[in-house]
């Protein structure tokens, strides 16, 4: 032992402790950041540490799965169930967001016409197959007081009228079609009358056509055309559509023009009946109005 | 006609009953398909009928063409009944035809199917357009009534397939195999 502590290799030894002692001090005086030396280890090392921390921790999830297989079973059915409920939940969210944005509709259509009684919004079941004039069904009937002649709206504007009415449902003739008939008028000259009625051509197109126009109207592009309430079948001052273009009869006696709908009637989704209104026309009268 | 076992006739009511029940089953999915949606469709339920119509009796082809008209007027809008009669009549001719003329065939189906469906969508443009005399009318009869009809004869193909499959698994024979006879005998 005396022999080694006075040997050169002993020395060495010490001179070598003393040289990490040093690197030691020299690196607590870095204040946090790594020696030159140590960081181009780090670097080097760097993708063999990934691999290997990689293959530690999948082995480890392995084995933790195994040792907690119970607890996460336990677990895992515990969320289905929340999961469930929380789903629950946001249909019934849904379904309350919808009728709340129905609701809201009404509340506007019955501030500007405070005369008039609604229906509950009603939804749309599906159109009439293969109607070239979008005829459709909703889901209200004579059991929410809905009957025949009836107005149907949205808050854009006027739809059509019902013409079939069932304890549940009710179907819908549009003002496409060439059966129906409203009176009508220019809503900024209130001057031009007219009748809005469909035409095949026109609902080829999803829009109608206003007629028996004087020839002198002042009718332009946009301009709003409103009920005027003259026939009983429908309320007063209810936007049909605006002016797409104007033009003559085949007649040539009178004027006539085709009005785009407000109410996109091809993708109708819910609607409103008017039960009531004031000036309304008794049932058989208005079933003479409509072939 | 050889007289069936007790068990061939409780095979022959069961597979009689699931036969009817798939029958309408396709009915009223025909039905659903034909009343979504805004596009023109194919009214499905006029091929369903005289497929029908074409493998069974002359009563029960007068009733499956009822429901199936009352069904086309309902997704349709038309009057209650009216689909239901012409229906009703075209199926009992198709079966009395298929019996005492023409051999269960697809080609003699097809053009069955395309004149019946050719005569119900004809009607239709005739009592429901073209009597009201609507300006422009004869469009209804190009843009919708035709395609209407070629939609019609193009799907009654695989409504063929489908009832065929059915009737392939479920119809009771009407008549024995050689090997029958022989096993029979």
């Amino acid at each position: 032992m005396r022999e080694f502590l006075k040997s050169t290799r002993f020395k060495v030894l010490l001179a070598f402790l003393a040289f990490l002692v040093g690197i030691m001090i020299y690196a607590v005086t870095k204040g946090g950041y790594s020696l030159s030396g140590a960081s181009f280890v780090q670097t080097a090392t760097k993708p063999f540490r990934f691999v290997s921390n990689g293959i530690s921790m999948k082995m480890e999830r392995v084995t933790d799965r195994i040792s907690h297989a119970d607890a996460y079973y336990e677990e895992n059915q515990q969320l289905k169930i929340k999961i469930g409920e929380l789903n629950k939940q946001l249909t019934d969210y849904d379904d309350l967001k919808k009728e709340v944005e129905e609701l809201r509709k009404l509340v506007v259509i019955k501030e500007q016409h405070p005369d008039e009684i609604f229906s509950q919004p009603a939804e749309v079941l599906g159109y009439v197959t293969n109607d070239p004039f979008k005829g459709f069904t909703i889901d209200k009937g004579s059991s929410d007081g809905i009957k025949p002649y009836c107005p149907v709206i949205t808050p854009e504007g006027v739809v059509g009228i019902t013409i079939e009415v069932s304890a549940t449902t009710s179907t819908v003739r549009t003002i496409l079609s060439p059966d129906l008939s409203i009176a009508a008028v220019c809503s900024s000259t209130n001057t031009d009358f007219g009748i809005v009625e469909g035409t095949v051509l026109t609902a080829e197109k999803n829009n109608t056509k206003l007629t028996h126009l004087s020839p002198d109207h002042k009718l332009k592009e946009g301009d709003l055309i409103i009920t005027s309430g003259n026939s009983g079948l429908f309320p007063k001052d209810m936007a049909i559509g605006t002016v797409k273009s104007t033009g003559f009869e085949a007649n040539g006696i009178s004027a006539c023009a085709e009005i785009e709908p407000c109410a996109d009637i091809a993708r109708l989704g819910s609607v409103f009946v008017i039960l009531d209104f004031t000036g309304k026309k008794e049932d058989a009268d208005a079933a003479k109005d409509t072939p | 006609m050889r007289l069936k076992t007790p068990r061939e006739k409780r095979i022959l009511y069961t597979k009689t009953t699931v036969r009817w029940i798939l029958y309408y089953v396709l009915i009223l999915l025909f039905f659903t398909i034909m009343t979504s949606g805004t596009y023109t469709k194919p009214m499905l339920l006029v091929p369903a009928a005289i497929c029908i119509a074409i493998g069974n009796d002359v009563m029960a082809a007068a009733v499956t063409g009822a429901v199936c008209g009352f069904l086309t007027d309902m997704a349709c809008g038309r009057l209650f009944g009216y689909n239901a009669v012409l229906l009703t009549v075209f199926c009992v001719a198709v079966s009395l035809v298929f019996e005492l003329y023409l051999r269960n065939k697809f080609a003699n189906y097809l053009w069955i199917t395309a004149l019946v469906s050719f005569l119900q969508c004809w009607l239709d443009y005739k009592f429901y357009f073209e009597i009201w005399d609507y300006e422009n009318d004869e469009r209804i009869f190009y843009h919708v009534t035709m395609k209407v009809w070629i939609y019609t004869v193009i799907s009654s193909v695989a409504v063929y397939l489908i009832y065929k499959l059915i009737n392939r698994f479920l119809m009771p024979k009407e008549h024995l195999t050689i090997e029958e006879v022989i096993k029979t005998s």
